[in-house]
């Protein structure tokens, strides 16, 4: 389905606001400000919003450690997330998530600390619809460094064998961890292996949003017509490193330089300018009042009351008080 | 009134009649529908293999099912069948399953009850035997139960199903496969966690046991009372909580510590009860605490082996006269 402009130019700017949220992220690490670490996804935000665009309130999502792409993407505001990026007791997750992003209100139960722990919690949450008749889908989105994860073959295995509303979204960013996926796979594909366990499957280019928006679209649809379970494998490129603490130099500058030409946001620009949905000086407007959002969030969240030894040991049981 | 029904029994009545009062609860596990040892056998027939399913065998991916299912709305009965098996699981359930509630702000509650196999005796070698429950004591937010006869199994276990909070729960096979019987009433009723029973008053010394070693420790005291030493011996139910207060209650009248687990020794309960008992209580004590444990080497599926390997009778009694 052609996506109409106004949902163009929506998800044009939720990607702005994605990369502009990491920039500032990392700005505020190299100036001593913050503390928590960074893993960004700087040239995957037609993925993150991609995939999470066609996603409705109900649908539940497992995002990923890698940036604010698929929050953002669900619907998490900048605020919310800063004020849980700096620990704060206002936080979504009252401080005590921080980069484990979760919103319940939002259908994010949260992103586990060793990746791929959440294949099977996502098998679990579809499982759940089905049992209770919840017209639901679980969308899982997954790195392809993490699909090596011993758990990705039995959760893929019981999400077919139990027809479950799930959809796998790969984003194979060509970078696992801090080496290059070659090191990793054998094959140029991770989707093919969802074949094994009778799961159709597509590949897709990750880097222009109509495309990633159309396809998971589509799967949403087959998963939710009680059809069982889909898996989209998305082509991009990391841009970032690992993490901002990492020593970097094993991205090849050819590569930078190719994938840079392809830059997700710059061709949702392109688009939106050749075609006159936005005039340029509406697309300058448009980055500066998302910036200003990012900035306004951020200051208000270091105005925020910080947790105190109370909170520490708060909510570790359901009953209060006990440890 | 109360019947007298076995332990195995008592498991199943429990998982039954919380399914039946209450829809979200379902069983998962390999087997489950036939049960491998008969703790979830007939349940398919009563609620069919929508509330009964067999899983592949993928201990942690079915562990983060479970996780999954109580994220969205259901209370799920997880089997692992053996606790050796459980270490499959250790990520799913020392990362996340007891750290959930905290890490999202008391956002989610997962209420899963993990049921496992414990225990040596059957000859079944180095890793069908272990009793491991020690292993869980490092994580936050999980509640360890570790029942001794068929009333605490099932009154516990109906408390670890409705419970918001994720529960390990222990099941020594010399329990479920030895038959044990005991008076259940058969009207409903519930066990809460941290409340340990004193099994056996005496004046002498408290011995802590767990599980088939309250057993030893029974015959340990009908023993020693023929030498005049009478033991007070103290079954805590659910190692976490832990009920301390029942426990140095008896120490300030008994002076005399003797902690006893079919687990090793190194880092186990009995360490955690000494630390303990050295810290707050230190001046209840008037001898040093003794435990009872198995050694730190793996069990044999060698008969003689394992027998040697097993704390018992005997090293309770020798360990009792120590510490008077």
């Amino acid at each position: 389905m052609t996506l109409t402009n106004e949902k163009l130019v929506e998800l044009y700017r939720k990607m702005l606001l994605v990369r502009t949220m990491e920039e500032k992220h990392g700005k505020l690490l190299a100036e001593g400000k913050i503390q928590l670490m960074g893993h960004f996804g700087t040239g995957q935000e037609a993925v993150s919003i991609g995939i999470t665009g066609p996603l409705l309130e109900k649908d539940i999502l497992f995002g990923t450690h890698r940036g604010v792409g698929e929050y953002i993407g669900k619907g998490m505001s900048p605020r919310d997330i800063w004020m849980e990026y700096l620990g704060k007791k206002t936080g979504l997750c009252k401080g005590k998530g921080t980069m484990h992003l979760a919103d319940r209100k939002l259908n994010i139960p949260g992103v586990p600390s060793s990746l791929g722990a959440d294949f099977s919690m996502a098998v679990g949450t579809a499982l759940a619809s089905k049992m209770q008749k919840i017209d639901q889908v679980t969308l899982y989105f997954v790195g392809e460094g993490t699909c090596n994860q011993g758990d990705a073959g039995p959760s893929m295995c019981m999400a077919a064998l139990w027809k479950l509303p799930i959809v796998f979204a790969v984003c194979t960013n060509q970078l696992c961890e801090m080496s290059y996926m070659c090191e990793h796979y054998p094959t140029d594909d991770v989707a093919p292996r969802a074949a094994g366990y009778g799961i159709p499957y597509e590949i897709v280019d990750g880097q222009e949003i109509e495309i990633t928006y159309s396809a998971t679209e589509r799967a949403i649809e087959h998963v939710r017509s009680g059809k069982g379970p889909y898996l989209i494998e998305y082509k991009t490129f990391r841009m970032a490193l690992h993490f901002t603490g990492d020593p970097g130099g094993y991205v090849k500058s050819e590569d930078l330089e190719k994938w840079k030409k392809r830059d997700p946001i710059d061709l949702c620009q392109k688009k939106i300018l050749d075609q006159k949905i936005l005039k340029p000086q509406e697309d300058e407007k448009l980055r500066k009042e998302v910036q200003a959002e990012v900035d306004e969030a951020v200051a208000h969240a270091f105005s925020c009351p910080d947790p105190t030894m109370d909170d520490l040991f708060e909510g570790v049981y359901a009953q209060k008080g006990v440890i | 009134m109360a019947r007298t029904i076995n332990f195995l029994q008592a498991l199943n009545e429990a998982m039954a009649e919380e399914m039946r009062r209450d829809p979200k609860v379902f069983v998962l596990g390999e087997d489950v529908r036939l049960g491998a040892f008969g703790q979830t056998a007939g349940l398919v027939k009563e609620f069919g293999e929508e509330r009964v399913w067999n899983t592949p065998i993928a201990e942690n991916a079915i562990t983060g099912v479970a996780m999954g299912a109580a994220m969205n709305g259901l209370r799920p009965v997880l089997e692992l069948m053996f606790v050796d098996f459980a270490m499959l699981a250790m990520d799913q359930i020392c990362n996340h399953l007891g750290q959930w509630r905290y890490i999202t702000g008391n956002q989610y509650s997962i209420p899963v009850t993990i049921r496992t196999a414990v225990g040596a005796g059957f000859r079944m070698g180095y890793g069908h035997s272990q009793c491991l429950e020690s292993q869980f004591l490092q994580a936050p937010g999980l509640t360890l139960v570790a029942p001794s006869n068929p009333y605490d199994a099932k009154g516990l276990l109906k408390s670890a199903i409705r419970s918001d909070d994720p529960v390990i729960f222990f099941e020594h096979k010399k329990l479920i496969l030895g038959g044990v019987q005991g008076e259940v009433p058969e009207e409903e009723y519930t066990i809460p966690f941290g409340k340990a029973v004193i099994r056996k008053k005496g004046k002498d010394a408290t011995v802590v046991a767990t599980m088939f070693m309250v057993y030893e420790a029974l015959a340990a005291a009908e023993e020693l009372v023929q030498e005049g030493i009478d033991i007070e011996i103290i079954d805590p139910r659910t190692i976490v909580p832990l009920d301390k207060d029942t426990i140095f209650e008896s120490v300030e009248k008994t002076g005399r510590l003797i902690t006893v687990e079919e687990g090793r020794i190194r880092g186990g309960l009995g360490a955690e009860i000494a630390a303990l008992a050295c810290g707050d209580y230190f001046t209840l004590l008037k001898a040093p605490v003794q435990r009872v444990a198995a050694p730190m080497i793996p069990i044999s599926g060698s008969p003689f082996l394992e027998d040697l390997y097993l704390p018992n009778k005997n090293s309770i009694i020798r360990a009792v006269k120590r510490t008077l």
